[in-house]
């Protein structure tokens, strides 16, 4: 055989496998299983094993509880980063890999996202409705899509304000009932050197939370597509004061609230209050020496419009594209978030956020806390909050990078510029990035 | 050079004899190399030219959802450059490239001429115990990057770092993760990781002169200095320049620094560098098209500019 | 002769210099040289200072781990970083680390060694046979395959590896111990310093006698290539054995069970978990120091096969 045949032979092979593999590598998450045959439950006597990811710790523990009682469905939780720090990017992967586990935590915020890229299981065609009773609705609307429900609630995040009652009564003062109060509050805790709070420049999903207590809300999902309002005086009443705020120095922007710069302030006594999720409670139990010192109130409002309270974070387990037990991973969640049983294993070992259930808060959180001064404040405090919520709110499929292009525009606040801009210019960017996608997108009619 | 003429006349020779074995010996002669050689190339088109491929086929690739989350249809097409234009008008990622591009303006030199000086300070025979600083120095290359950048968080960290009371000392308040601040705090992590690497080479290429120039230049009364710029700098030159061009390579693919310190220094962005930026729009905006038209614009600074530096400092020597 | 065999015989050189370099010190310190003899000192004192600062510099954030390691978390962040706590946990944290999670660290440490051991052993073997290919056989194509290969060496591994996942997604291998394994064995870097060593030290008339000995191509190489091209391969080696074991974004992007993940991600994967629970802190140092060990004590001894010289040339 001449070399030039052989270099034609090897050159042809070459183009024609390459060929090959690229028609075959079609982007990823463009099929949806949810148009597919609906997977049949496993049957009598088959032994499932599911996996479940998350970033709960000792959620094993929750796990095992369940296994023992069902020998037949056996879960085994592996421990993820949380969320947008690598968890999803794995999942992401895993889904384009055609592989993934059968339940993962996918916070409410992020559902549309993993839906736009047909990762996850519509559980309606499995049965979900017959048990949709059985939660909070706010929880369950937010985890529902064009008429299909892509998640179960796991855990939220309703608001309150934990306070330092000592510092607060070196100025005389009481926990703000309101954003005015609040502002008062804070330019006398000033004069103490002690911050009101810390204000995340990086992390726009607080900066959501208080526009969603106002009033505001984003995006709504309409017949024509997306309507977007980032404008609405709700939303710029929040980056208004909050400019203010920053530039008189009232809140730091130094560290975000459960850095370790936060957690070295917080002991050392430079922070009065901290207006934060229930899950909050947990974190500030790490602050060193700190036994005692706090006490838990209802966040501020603004007077006459908006809502008593907001949420911040907040997951579902939600099943995944390519879960071959869709029904049995179903009937695990529902155990698991809303039998006594499930929720109180998840408090006490994975510590985990506000229950989803509407009738259930948990055996230990419906006693008072040592920590918190003696205080009752589950049932005082965030059981009256999880009635006061902006139920109209809905997340949309890009939202992790609307908060990007929002943080990113929030840091140019060390560098002159405002909140105020900073949010009527994400409008902008966002609406391009669902053009971008072909999604339909236009903005709201004033 | 010889080696390829010699072997060329050996083929040839064993061309020309028209015996029965050493036909034979010609055909295994022609086909010995590619059988060496398959297992690589196989690999290498594997892995090299197959996902380069791919990523310019993807790159020119659009995906087009309908509705409210493509329920109403999903299209993929021909994008034509609109990936590389959406790339391209993307703020944030041009900013990540500038911002590479002045971090190796000023880390590579430093870090170069920083690694210069220890390998003549350590070859200068004036040192005591270079075993043991050779040793020091060239430990941090042990450490992965990822690794280096969790040991370094955590003395940019206030609260955490010692760093903070020892500078309280001397009455300064240092802000490593602040935003003018943390590209710098990433340069000295990878000036740590790689300064004691890059000072071993430039090492055994200046224990590659001859100790009669050194003698002869003693003789000639040369001092220290002098030798060091007359004799030590030319002769290590391709050893620096090999040095440069993978350090320009490496400032491109700066990620897991980045990526690390996104956890602690608010400042840093999620496409604070290119790649950190090619990897935020695949994985977390599953926008693997995008992405794709990122990946390839990385590779082709990467490549332009080690061309061009090339080309400069060849075109200086001659 | 190129330049880059010149840097081969470096070895030899090297050898002779530091002879003479000896030679030379026992002459100055038997005294011929009296009159520099002082400042001569002040030049050691001086030289060794600025190098023992350097040294500083670089053993501080290993000092820091160290001391870390032996602290609670609550110490951590109460007493002063560098130095040691009143009471010293190291053993309790080192066994934390050991046991966390039914012993994931040590599987995490483990795959690390398989990907980088195997990886950097087939690398190494592939580079040699190509290089060797490529430098001692004259046939078309030769100069195409080259270039193509040099020009592997300027991509950054980086821009690959997305690609690359979306490729092994569809061959199914994404998410599997073959999904690091197999781009790690390809060296484009090695396969170009064996082809700079081979061309200068594997003999033509070597070749030749064996093959009058009638063994067959193969079997020179395998013999007698691989022999002469020993030490360039231990570089190569060593090359890709610290790059695998360093790198970081390939795995990042083709795993997502932890169970196969080398102990970059794993620890990374902890230290994502600190803001959430700082107990986190703990196993991230402790891990730390204990993921540095091996490749620290392994650098401190391999300096010296470092050849420097191999490198020499190649930007040419």
């Amino acid at each position: 055989m001449s070399p030039l045949t052989r270099r034609q032979l090897l050159a042809t092979g070459l183009s024609l496998s390459t060929v090959a593999l690229l028609a075959a590598c079609a982007t990823p998450g463009t099929t949806s299983v949810n148009s597919l045959a609906k997977v049949a439950a496993a049957a009598p006597g088959e032994k499932v094993q599911l996996t479940y990811w998350a970033w709960l710790k000792g959620l094993d523990k929750v796990c095992a509880i369940w296994n023992a009682g069902h020998p037949d469905i056996q879960v085994e939780a592996v421990f993820i980063p949380g969320g947008n720090a690598g968890g999803y990017q794995k999942m992401y992967s895993a889904l384009a890999a055609g592989a993934g586990p059968d339940i993962a935590q996918v916070e409410m915020r992020s559902v549309p996202e993993f839906v736009l890229v047909n990762g996850l299981v519509d559980l309606r065609r499995y049965g979900a409705d017959s048990y949709e009773h059985l939660y909070d609705p706010t929880l369950w609307k937010q985890a529902s899509y064009t008429g299909g429900l892509y998640g179960i609630p796991q855990d939220s995040g309703p608001m309150a304000t934990f306070y330092r009652p000592d510092l607060l009564d070196a100025v005389g003062a009481a926990p703000p009932k309101t954003w005015d109060e609040w502002t008062q509050v804070a330019t006398e805790l000033q004069k103490t050197k002690v911050f009101m709070d810390s204000f995340a420049l990086a992390d726009a999903s607080v900066f959501a939370a208080f526009a969603t207590q106002a009033g505001a809300q984003w995006l709504t999902p309409e017949k024509d597509g997306w309507v977007i309002d980032m404008t609405d005086d709700a939303t710029l009443q929040v980056a208004r004061f909050f400019d203010t705020a920053i530039d008189k120095n009232l809140v730091t922007t130094a560290y975000a609230a459960y850095s370790p710069g936060w957690f070295a302030a917080a002991a050392d006594n430079q922070l009065a209050t901290i207006t934060t999720a229930s899950w909050g409670d947990a974190l500030i139990e790490g602050v060193a020496n700190a036994s005692g010192k706090w006490k838990v109130a209802p966040m501020p409002t603004w007077g006459s419009t908006g809502y008593g309270s907001s949420y911040v974070g907040g997951s579902t387990a939600a099943v995944l594209a390519n879960s071959k037990h869709p029904r049995e991973a179903l009937e695990f969640t529902v155990w698991m978030t809303t039998t006594k049983e499930g929720i109180d294993a998840l408090i006490k070992y994975c510590g985990i956020g506000w229950s989803p259930a509407s009738d259930f808060i948990g055996t230990t959180r419906e006693q008072p806390s040592t920590f918190f001064s003696g205080q009752n404040y589950n049932e005082e405090v965030f059981v009256p909050a999880t009635k006061q919520q902006n139920a109209d709110w809905s997340w949309w499929p890009v939202t992790q990078q609307s908060f990007n292009i929002l943080s990113d525009g929030f840091r140019k606040k060390g560098s002159g510029g405002t909140l105020v801009d900073a949010v009527v210019s994400a409008e902008k960017q966002i609406m391009t990035v669902f053009q971008n996608k072909g999604l339909s997108i236009r903005k709201a009619s004033k | 050079m010889s080696a390829a003429t010699e072997t060329r006349r050996t083929a040839a020779r064993a061309g020309h004899g028209s015996t029965g074995p050493s036909r034979k010996r010609t055909g295994s002669m022609k086909r010995a190399p590619w059988i060496l050689l398959a297992p690589f190339l196989v690999m290498f088109v594997l892995t090299f030219v197959v996902p380069i491929l791919i990523a310019l086929g993807s790159s020119f690739t659009k995906v087009t959802r309908s509705g409210l989350f493509g329920e109403k249809g999903v299209t993929t097409s021909f994008a034509g450059f609109a990936n590389y234009a959406e790339a391209l008008q993307d703020g944030n990622f041009i900013a990540s490239l500038w911002r590479m591009l002045l971090f190796g303006v000023v880390q590579v030199p430093v870090m170069l001429i920083f690694c210069t000086v220890l390998a003549l300070l350590m070859e200068s025979a004036s040192a005591k115990w270079p075993g043991f600083f050779r040793a020091a120095y060239f430990l941090p290359y042990g450490v992965p990057g990822v690794i280096a950048t969790i040991l370094w968080s955590f003395l940019y960290v206030p609260g955490l770092s010692p760093l903070f009371d020892v500078a309280k000392l001397v009455g300064v308040t240092p802000d490593f993760l602040g935003p003018n601040t943390v590209l710098w705090s990433i340069a000295n992590i990878v000036t740590w990781s790689y300064t004691g690497y890059n000072m071993l080479i430039i090492i055994a290429q200046l224990k590659s002169i001859p100790v009669e120039v050194y003698e002869a230049a003693k003789v000639d009364g040369a001092s220290p200095f002098r030798i060091a710029t007359s004799i030590q700098l030319p002769l290590i030159r391709p050893a620096l320049l090999l040095t440069a061009v993978f350090s320009i390579i490496g400032t491109l693919q700066l990620f897991a620094e980045a990526q690390v310190l996104q956890k602690v220094a608010p400042a840093v962005d999620s496409e604070f560098t290119p790649n950190l930026a090619a990897y935020t729009t695949a994985f977390a905006y599953n926008d693997y098209n995008v992405a794709a038209a990122q990946a390839v614009l990385i590779a082709l600074v990467a490549f332009t500019l080690s061309i061009v530096f090339l080309k400069v400092t060849n075109r200086k020597e001659s | 002769m190129t330049r880059s065999s010149v840097a081969f015989e470096g070895t030899k050189r090297e050898q002779k210099a530091v002879a003479r370099k000896v030679a030379r010190s026992v002459k100055t310190s038997s005294g011929k040289l009296d009159r520099s003899a002082g400042k001569r000192r002040t030049t050691t004192i001086i030289v060794t200072g600025i190098l023992v600062i350097v040294a500083v510099y670089f053993l501080v954030p290993v000092y820091w781990v160290v001391v870390a390691a032996t602290k609670s978390s609550q110490d951590l962040f109460g007493t002063f970083g560098f130095w040691f706590a009143p009471k010293i946990s190291l053993w309790s944290n080192l066994h934390d680390v050991l046991t966390y999670d039914g012993g994931i660290f040590v599987r995490w440490l483990l795959n690390s060694v398989l990907y980088a051991g195997v990886g950097a052993l087939v690398a190494t073997y592939l580079a040699a046979a190509g290089g060797y290919a490529l430098a001692k056989y004259e046939f078309k194509g030769r100069n195409l395959v080259f270039g193509t290969i040099l020009g592997g060496v300027l991509v950054p591994g980086t821009a690959t590896a997305l690609p690359l996942f979306l490729l092994f997604s569809q061959l199914h291998l994404a998410n599997t111990y073959w999904s690091v394994l197999l781009p790690s064995i390809v060296s484009p870097f090695g396969l170009f310093l064996c082809r700079i060593y081979a061309q200068a030290t594997v003999d033509t008339s070597l070749m030749e006698a064996a093959r009058l000995d009638g063994a067959s191509e193969l079997r020179i190489f395998h013999t007698l290539g691989l022999r002469i091209l020993s030490p360039a391969l231990v570089t190569v080696f060593l090359f890709q054995l610290v790059g695998i074991w360093n790198n970081y974004f390939l795995p990042l992007v083709m795993l997502s069970d932890p169970k196969k993940f080398p102990v970059t991600l794993g620890l990374n994967n902890w230290l994502s978990q600190v803001d959430r629970l700082p107990e986190f802190y703990q196993l991230t140092t402790g891990g730390v120091l204990l993921s540095i060990i091996p490749l620290g004590i392994a650098m401190v001894v391999l300096q010296r096969f470092w050849r420097g010289g191999l490198t020499e040339g190649s930007v040419k």
